[in-house]
């Protein structure tokens, strides 16, 4: 409806409709009924086809009764929520729960006010570097977010304890599997197992597991209320919150700055592309993982672990 | 208004379309001719009050399959689908912790049709959450959300909000294993907040764990609120798409 006409960018913007269409935009519309109404009536009918055949082939679930007193294990959230009980596993609740899924979907909801400029709207991935934005965004969301679950589920010493024992490996075969080439992950190295670990597997000093903020810094006893007892765990604030943020925080930063510097990404545009490209890949890494790849106690296993065949 | 522009004959199909449209009834309920010339065309749009949702005329790229791939309709078309199914299934459905998984099973069991009535509702609830999500990745990639549509990116993303929460409070209602324990995984995430999260917890499922109160709660939201805000919600995003000028394609 807004017209094709070189009218002034200003008042396009503020809605203004130009009382003569110009010719050749009349040229270049159709007519909703019958093109679009028909479009419309064939996807509907494929869908109510679609979910008819869906719903005679496939039945929905029902298990048994619920039972409060038996917990099932894993138990899990609906599908569409797995990522964030993914995310769950890696730091804070109160972060994976609602802070986190509160502020993406506010960014989320921004993303028209960080990039506004109007140019290229209306036509799949048509501004310059859109392409590589998307791909390179993906690509790092996806590989990212798969390495950081790896690393924080301890799969890489599985991986270590695999494959680095050097020429020796092919003496006995096959190689890699074999019980004595099997070379444990240095104990000196234990807190880089996951990111908990940094936590359990160093030594911290007493004073930094329990900082009485409480009794020294937020003195409420002044103001004639009970004094708090909160005791500031620094190494679990670290695991649990300060880290995570870190990473969700820095490294879409870092993916941004790297690609300013390189040229990759020059416009607004290209950095949302860039950005939510990448957040999509993450969302649905984090889905897939909690879906398919979190067995009992939430474990990280293969999906034919998680869901074994029956025979 | 018009007549009818079908041209005369004497065949008996002929005889029996003017003998079907020539009449006060049929022209009280429609007012414009068959819709075989541009004006009676645009007329059969504006004139109905769910074609209107359209402009009368729309830009040839837009009528491209591959343009949106009717993403957004396929959307409210789901609703639509569920809002009926979702209408049958209260029949046979008590939101009761006593009765509710009974009549999950009389239902699959003991209803005409009631297996498929269940697989049709459930099976759009998940298409409708997927069809949501890619059309907002559609949206996102056509750069469809720039000035002067950026208010009706917001208005999607709380669309996403609501659909992800009726899909949510619907899970519960089996009250199956799987069901009781997804909710209280879910709300117990939203328990997890220091500040508000038990709070927000509590007016949720009604009290400490997932029972009675949460299912009366999340039936009637599922039922009656959540559609209802989702439909307000879609008439301004429906609306807005057409104050902004219809599609967005390239100034």
């Amino acid at each position: 409806m807004v017209a094709e006409a070189p009218a002034p960018a200003s008042s396009r913007q503020r809605g203004a409709m130009p009382s003569v269409r110009p010719r050749r935009q009349r040229e270049e519309e159709l007519l909703v009924w019958p093109d679009l109404v028909f479009v419309e009536f064939i996807a509907a009918l494929i869908f109510t086809i679609t979910f008819v055949a869906l719903a005679i082939l496939i039945n929905a679930p029902l298990q048994d009764r619920a039972n409060p007193a038996n917990t099932p294990n894993p138990s899990k959230a609906p599908w569409y929520f797995l990522n964030l009980q993914e995310l769950l596993i890696h730091m804070h609740p109160a972060l994976a729960g609602v802070i986190v899924p509160t502020v993406f979907l506010v960014l989320l909801a921004a993303v028209p006010y960080f990039d506004t400029s109007n140019e290229e709207q209306g036509r799949w991935l048509a501004t310059p570097r859109a392409w590589p934005n998307m791909i390179v965004g993906m690509i790092v969301g996806f590989v990212g977010t798969w390495v950081l679950i790896v690393y924080d589920s301890s799969k890489h010493i599985v991986l270590y304890e695999r494959f680095s024992v050097g020429s020796e490996a092919f003496r006995v075969w096959p190689p890699f599997m074999a019980e004595e080439n099997v070379r444990t992950w240095p104990e000196t190295l234990n807190w880089l197992k996951s990111v908990r670990a940094l936590q359990t597997d160093i030594n911290w000093h007493n004073d930094l597991t329990g900082v009485p903020i409480g009794e020294t810094f937020i003195r409420t006893d002044l103001l004639g209320l009970p004094r708090g007892s909160i005791q500031w765990n620094v190494p679990a604030w670290i695991v649990e919150q300060a880290i995570p943020i870190g990473i969700m925080i820095g490294l879409p930063i870092l993916l941004s700055l790297v690609a300013w510097r390189t040229g990759l990404a020059r416009t607004r545009r290209d950095h949302m592309i860039l950005l939510i490209s990448g957040w999509f890949a993450s969302w649905l890494v984090l889905t897939v993982a909690g879906t398919y790849f979190r067995g009992a106690g939430l474990e990280l296993l293969w999906p034919w672990d998680v869901y074994p065949a029956e025979s | 208004m018009a007549t009818t522009e079908r041209p005369q004959g004497q065949a008996i199909v002929d005889r029996a379309y003017e003998f079907l449209v020539n009449n006060r009834v049929w022209k009280s309920i429609f007012r414009i001719g068959y819709p075989n010339t541009p004006r009676n065309q645009m007329l059969a749009v504006a004139t109905n009050v769910f074609l209107h949702l359209h402009p009368t005329r729309v830009h040839r790229t837009h009528v491209k399959i591959t343009h949106t791939y009717c993403l957004g309709g396929l959307s409210f078309f789901l609703f639509l689908g569920l809002t009926v199914t979702g209408v049958l299934l209260m029949f046979y459905y008590v939101p009761s912790v006593e009765r509710a998984y009974a009549d999950m099973q009389a239902l699959q069991t003991d209803v005409r049709f009631g297996m498929m009535l269940r697989n049709t509702h459930r099976w759009m609830a998940h298409g409708m959450v997927i069809t949501v999500m890619l059309h907002m990745m559609r949206v996102f990639y056509t750069g469809a959300y720039k000035p002067p549509r950026e208010f009706n990116w917001v208005v999607g993303v709380i669309l996403l909000v609501l659909t992800l929460l009726l899909s949510f409070t619907g899970y519960l209602l089996p009250w199956d294993e799987l069901a009781f324990w997804a909710i209280t995984v879910g709300t117990n995430m939203i328990g997890s907040d220091p500040i508000l999260g038990e709070v927000n917890q509590f007016v949720m499922i009604g009290g400490f764990e997932v029972g009675q109160n949460a299912l009366i709660r999340f039936y009637t939201l599922h039922v009656i609120g959540l559609p209802l805000a989702a439909a307000i919600f879609m008439s301004v995003h429906f609306w807005r798409i057409r104050r902004d000028g219809g599609l967005a394609r390239p100034l």
